[in-house]
C-alpha cells in the first residue's frame, strides 16, 4: 500500500475550539429535536464559548447520516438558524458514521487550500426524528390517487389489488442496515466477532473500560468545557450526558442477552454502541487568522485517510487499513503516537481492529508491509471514554473525537493522536492530529 | 436443452420415490453454478478441510496457506503434520480462525478436501490420501470438491517418487467416480517446482462453482509465461479485449456472455447467415458484431479492424462444425469443410495476428477441442483429426509465447446440452450423458466459465494444457 506524503500546505489549518450538546439515548430527553435544532445548538454554543463575531465565518461543513428531507443541506439550514450572516455558505456532507470527520477535514483542506480562513465544522443525527417511509410499493401505487386526474371507482380497486400483500406497504421500520448486503451493522460486527475470534468477556472489559474512562473524565471536569446546555421545546434544560454509567461492572454486562444473534452470539446491548440523539461542532482557522483573531490553536492535522473495504467481509475492519495510511502519510509510526482515540461503535469491532493492527499477518497480506502496525498501548486509549459509554450520534462522532483529541494533547502537552472510525459501506476513516 | 433426470432429482419427494422404489434410475445432483460476475471470494464463509500426504513442503504449504484463507474459507488443518505459521498469518490477514484437528470434525460438514500431496515420495506416505480421505469424504457437502496437489512425475527423481506422484491421479479420478453422484467434484492440481506463486488462481477455479462441471481432471500450472502472478480477484478482465469466433448461439454466446460480465470488451464473430443473431449477442453484451466467414480471405482483416490500435488480449477459437460419416463413406466436401473451419481458420487466423502483431503481452488464446479429438468418435475421422490437432497445437505454441507472457490452451468439453446435441438420437444421447461421473450433460456456461478462467490473469501458471469440462466423462479419460 504505496501512500504519499500528504504535502506540506504553504498554510496550516488549526483547531481552535469544539463544542457539542450532551448525547442522550433516542427517544428520551432530545426527542423533540431535530437534526438541525441539535446543530444548531451546538454551533450556537461554539460561537458563545468562543465569543466569534459571527461576521468571521466564511462558512459552514456539516455532517449528516439521517438527513431530514424538508431541509437535506443541514449545514445551511444551521447557519440561517443561528444567525451566520447569509454570505457564509455552507455544505452537508455524508460519509456515514465518518461524517462528522470528513465535515472538519473538509474544512481543514478548504483553509489550506486558501479557500476560507475561518470555518464552521461539525455533524449530528437525531436518530429520534428518523423519518418512517412508506414502501416505493406503495408510493408507486398511491400516486395516481395523490396526484392523479378524477379517478373512477375501479381505479381505486386497481390501487388497492396493487397494495397486497399488505407487508410490502406497512411503513418500513428504519434500521441500520446495508443496503448492498442486507446485513444489519450488529450481524456484521458479529460476524467479525465470530471471525477473529472476540470474546464477550473481552468485549464486555472494553465497555466497562469506556464507562469508567468517561465517567473519571466527567468527574475530573474534563468534558465539561465542550459540552453546551441545551433547551429542549417545553423548556427543560439538558446539561449533560445521559448514556455514561458508573454503576455499570462486568459483571453486570454478563447478564445481558446477546441481540443480533440471540443463540450463539456475543454482541449485546451493553457492549454495543446505542442509537443516540447530538451534535457536535468543530471552529477551524487558518493558523494566521487564530493569530490575528487572538485565539489559541489547540492542534492540526498531520494526516488523514478515507478508505473503502468489501463490506460483504468484514464491515467494520476498515480503521485498521486508514489508521496505517494515515500515519504513512504523516511519515509516523504507531510509536510516535501519545493518544490513540477511536470510534467505538461496536466493542467487538475495537477489538477486530486493534487484533488486525498488532497482526504480522495482517501487515502481510492487508498492507503489503513486513511487520505489524504495532500494539496499542490501552493505557493511551479512547483515554476519555469512547461511543460505548457517551453514545454515538452518527454525523457527531468525528467532530467529538477531533474536539476532545484537540483539547486533551493542549492541555497535557502531549504531541499527537490517531483517530480511527469505521463506518457504514465499508468504509474506514483515520486522522493524526498534533499539537500546535 | 433440459436434463429430465436433473429435474426429476431436484424434486425431493421423487427423488425420494425413485430411491424407495428401488427404480434402476441414476438421480444426478442438480451441480450448483456460479451466478454472474466472480465474487472476490469465491467460497466466502465455507469449511475447507486441508490435509497432507507424505511430509509437508514448505514452498507449497505457504502458497495454499496465504490462497485458501484470501478464497474467504474457513479453514481446518485436518490430521496433523503441518507448520501452521503460514495459514494463521493468513488467518489474520482475512479474519479467519485456523482450526487444527486430528481428524475430520464429527458432526461438520465441509465445502472441500485439499491434500497436499506434493511431498509424497513413496508408498508409506500414499497412506495418508486414505487416512485423510476415508475420515473426510463422508463429511463433504453435496456439489463439494475434492482436490489433491501433486507435482509432476517427469520432475520426480526416482521411480517410486514418479510412480508416487503418478498414483495420486487414480486416487483423484476414483473420487470423482466415488463422489459425482453427490456432485462433488474431484481434480488434481500439479504444480511444477517453481510455480507455487502461480496455485492460488487455478485453486481459486477448482474450489469456486465455476468448476462446477470440471471432475477426474489434471489441472497442471508451471512458471513457463512470463508474468507476475496474480489471484482471484472479482472484475478480472477489465478494460480487454476479447474476440470470441462462432458466438451467434450456444458456447459461442454463453462464453460472450461471461467475457462481458467480467469486463472485457468483446467481438463477437459469426457468419453472415447468422448475422441478426449475432447482432442480438452483441447489443446483449456492448460488444461489436464481426459478421464474416471465418474460413474467408477477409475475416483475418475483418477481426484487425475491429481490434484497431489495442488489438486483443483474449482469443477464443470458438466456432466449428461437424460433418460426420464413417471414413468409407465420407465425401471430400465433408472432410474438407471440416478442416478448413475447425483447423485451418484458426492456424491462417492466428499467423495473421502474428504478422500484426495483435496479441498483446500477456494475452490469452484458447481454443475448442473435443473430447472426440482427444478419444476419438465413430463416424467422426474428420472431426477428430482438427480436434486432435489443436491439442498438439496449443502445447507447442504455448513455448513459442511464453516469453511474451501469452498462454495457450485447450478446452475439451463432454457433452454439453446444446442444440446440435439436442439434435443426437435419444438413446445415444442418453448414454453420452449418464456415461460420466456426474451422469448428466454439462451446460454451454460451463465451458463459458472454463474460458473466463483460462482467461483471467489467475491463470497464468496453465499453458500449453488441454482442458476437460466434461463432468467427468468415461471416455478417453
Amino acid at each position: 500500500m504505496p501512500v504519499s506524503i500528504q504535502s506540506k500546505q504553504p498554510r496550516r489549518a488549526v483547531i481552535v475550539a469544539g463544542a457539542r450538546t450532551p448525547f442522550q439515548r433516542a427517544f428520551t430527553r432530545l426527542l423533540k429535536m431535530d437534526a438541525i435544532d441539535l446543530g444548531a445548538a451546538a454551533v450556537r454554543g461554539l460561537l458563545e464559548r468562543t465569543e466569534l463575531d459571527r461576521s468571521e465565518v466564511d462558512g459552514v461543513v456539516w455532517g449528516g447520516v439521517i438527513i431530514p428531507s424538508s431541509g437535506p443541506n443541514v449545514g445551511r439550514e444551521i447557519g440561517l438558524e443561528v444567525g451566520l450572516p447569509a454570505s457564509a455558505e455552507a455544505m452537508t456532507v455524508s460519509r456515514a458514521c465518518a461524517s462528522g470527520l470528513q465535515a472538519v477535514t473538509l474544512a481543514a483542506a478548504a483553509i489550506e487550500r486558501g479557500e476560507a480562513d475561518v470555518m464552521i465544522a461539525g455533524g449530528g443525527d437525531s436518530t429520534s426524528n428518523a423519518e418512517v417511509k412508506m414502501g416505493q410499493r406503495f408510493v408507486h401505487a398511491m400516486a395516481p390517487i395523490a396526484l392523479g386526474k378524477r379517478l373512477k371507482p375501479t381505479d381505486y380497486l386497481g390501487v388497492a389489488a396493487q397494495l397486497m400483500p399488505i407487508s410490502e406497504v406497512l411503513p418500513q421500520q428504519p434500521k441500520v442496515a446495508e443496503r448492498s448486503t442486507g446485513e444489519l451493522m450488529g450481524e456484521a460486527a458479529e460476524k467479525m466477532a465470530k471471525r477473529n475470534g472476540i470474546t464477550r468477556e473481552a468485549q464486555d472489559a472494553l465497555a466497562v473500560a469506556s464507562h469508567r474512562k468517561a465517567v473519571q473524565a466527567i468527574e475530573a471536569g474534563l468534558l465539561a468545557d465542550e459540552i453546551v446546555s441545551v433547551e429542549v421545546p417545553g423548556g427543560e434544560l439538558v446539561t449533560s450526558d445521559g448514556l455514561v454509567r458508573a454503576d455499570t461492572s462486568v459483571e453486570k454486562l454478563a447478564k445481558l442477552r446477546p441481540v443480533f444473534d440471540r443463540k450463539n452470539g456475543s454482541l449485546t446491548a451493553g457492549n454495543s454502541s446505542a442509537l443516540t440523539d447530538g451534535a457536535a461542532a468543530v471552529l477551524v482557522m487558518s493558523e494566521e487568522k487564530a493569530k490575528a483573531l487572538g485565539y489559541t490553536p489547540l492542534a492540526a492535522f498531520r494526516s488523514w485517510s478515507y478508505v473503502g473495504v468489501d463490506p460483504s467481509d468484514q464491515l467494520l475492519i476498515g480503521p485498521a487499513i486508514a489508521m496505517p495510511q494515515a500515519l504513512d502519510r504523516a511519515g509516523m509510526s504507531l510509536s510516535d503516537i501519545d493518544l490513540v482515540d477511536m470510534h467505538e461503535a461496536f466493542a467487538a469491532q475495537v477489538l477486530c481492529v486493534l487484533q488486525a493492527l498488532a497482526s504480522n499477518g495482517w501487515a502481510k497480506h492487508r498492507l503489503d508491509r513486513d511487520t505489524a502496525v504495532g500494539e496499542v498501548d490501552m493505557s493511551h486509549f479512547n483515554v476519555l471514554g469512547g461511543s460505548l459509554a457517551l453514545g454515538h450520534p452518527f454525523a457527531a462522532t468525528g467532530a467529538r473525537m477531533v474536539t476532545t483529541m484537540s483539547r486533551h494533547l493542549h492541555r497535557t502537552g502531549m504531541q499527537t493522536a490517531l483517530l480511527g472510525i469505521c463506518a457504514a459501506g465499508g468504509l474506514g476513516a483515520a486522522a493524526v492530529l498534533e499539537a500546535v | 436443452m433440459s436434463d429430465y433426470l436433473v429435474n426429476l432429482g431436484a424434486n425431493p419427494s421423487a427423488r425420494k420415490l425413485v430411491k424407495s422404489l428401488g427404480l434402476p434410475l441414476p438421480l444426478p445432483q442438480k451441480l450448483s453454478r456460479g451466478k454472474g460476475a466472480w465474487a472476490p471470494r469465491p467460497v466466502d464463509g465455507r469449511a475447507v478441510w486441508v490435509g497432507l500426504a507424505g511430509p509437508a513442503d514448505a514452498t507449497v504449504q505457504s502458497a495454499l496457506g496465504a490462497a485458501i484463507p484470501a478464497l474467504g474459507a474457513e479453514v481446518a488443518l485436518i490430521g496433523g503434520g503441518f507448520d501452521s505459521a503460514p495459514w494463521r498469518q493468513a488467518g489474520e490477514g482475512f479474519g479467519r480462525t485456523i482450526v487444527e484437528s486430528d481428524s475430520a470434525i464429527d458432526g461438520e460438514k465441509a465445502h472441500a478436501l485439499v491434500i497436499d500431496a506434493t511431498g509424497a515420495r513413496s508408498v508409506d506416505d500414499l497412506r495418508g490420501l486414505y487416512t485423510i480421505g476415508h475420515g473426510a469424504v463422508r463429511s463433504l457437502s453435496r456439489c463439494g470438491r475434492v482436490v489433491v496437489v501433486s507435482r509432476p512425475p517427469a520432475q520426480m527423481g526416482k521411480p517410486t517418487e514418479v510412480a508416487v506422484q503418478r498414483a495420486l491421479v487414480g486416487f483423484a479420478k476414483s473420487l470423482s467416480k466415488e463422489l459425482g453422484p453427490k456432485g462433488v467434484t474431484s481434480n488434481v492440481l500439479e504444480v511444477a517446482a517453481g510455480a507455487e506463486d502461480r496455485l492460488a488462481g487455478p485453486l481459486g477455479f477448482l474450489l469456486s462453482a465455476r468448476s462446477a462441471f470440471v471432475t477426474g481432471q489434471i489441472l497442471s500450472v508451471d512458471a513457463r509465461a512470463d508474468g507476475m502472478p496474480a489471484g482471484w480477484d472479482a472484475r478480472p478482465l477489465d478494460g480487454q479485449v476479447a474476440l470470441v469466433t462462432g458466438a451467434a448461439r450456444g458456447i459461442g454466446r454463453a462464453t460472450a456472455r461471461r467475457l462481458a460480465e467480467e469486463g472485457a470488451k468483446v467481438l463477437v464473430l459469426d457468419r453472415p447467415a447468422d448475422a441478426e443473431l449475432l447482432g442480438e449477442v452483441a447489443r446483449e453484451v456492448g460488444g461489436v458484431a464481426v459478421a464474416a466467414d471465418i474460413t474467408g480471405e477477409g475475416a483475418a482483416q475483418a477481426i484487425l479492424d475491429a481490434a484497431g490500435e489495442h488489438g486483443l488480449d483474449i482469443v477464443v477459437h470458438n466456432a466449428g462444425v461437424t460433418r460426420d460419416k464413417t471414413l468409407g463413406r465420407m465425401d471430400d466436401a465433408r472432410w474438407d469443410l471440416v478442416m478448413d473451419v475447425n483447423l485451418t481458420a484458426i492456424l491462417q487466423v492466428e499467423a495473421a495476428f502474428d504478422a500484426a502483431g495483435t496479441m498483446r503481452q500477456g494475452g490469452r488464446t484458447i481454443v475448442m477441442s473435443s473430447i472426440a479429438g482427444i478419444a476419438g468418435n465413430m463416424g467422426q475421422t474428420n472431426y477428430a483429426v482438427s480436434k486432435a490437432a489443436l491439442v498438439g497445437w496449443v502445447a507447442a505454441m504455448a513455448d513459442q509465447r511464453a516469453s511474451r507472457g501469452v498462454t495457450v490452451n485447450a478446452i475439451a468439453p463432454g457433452f454439453i446440452e446444446t442444440r446440435l446435441t439436442d439434435a443426437i438420437p435419444v438413446a445415444t444421447r442418453e448414454g453420452a450423458r449418464r456415461l460420466s461421473a456426474l451422469s448428466q450433460g454439462g451446460l454451454p456456461v460451463d465451458i463459458a466459465e472454463a474460458v473466463v478462467f483460462l482467461a483471467s490473469p489467475a491463470a497464468l501458471g496453465v499453458t500449453g494444457r488441454t482442458l476437460r469440462v466434461c463432468g467427468g466423462n468415461f471416455i478417453g479419460a
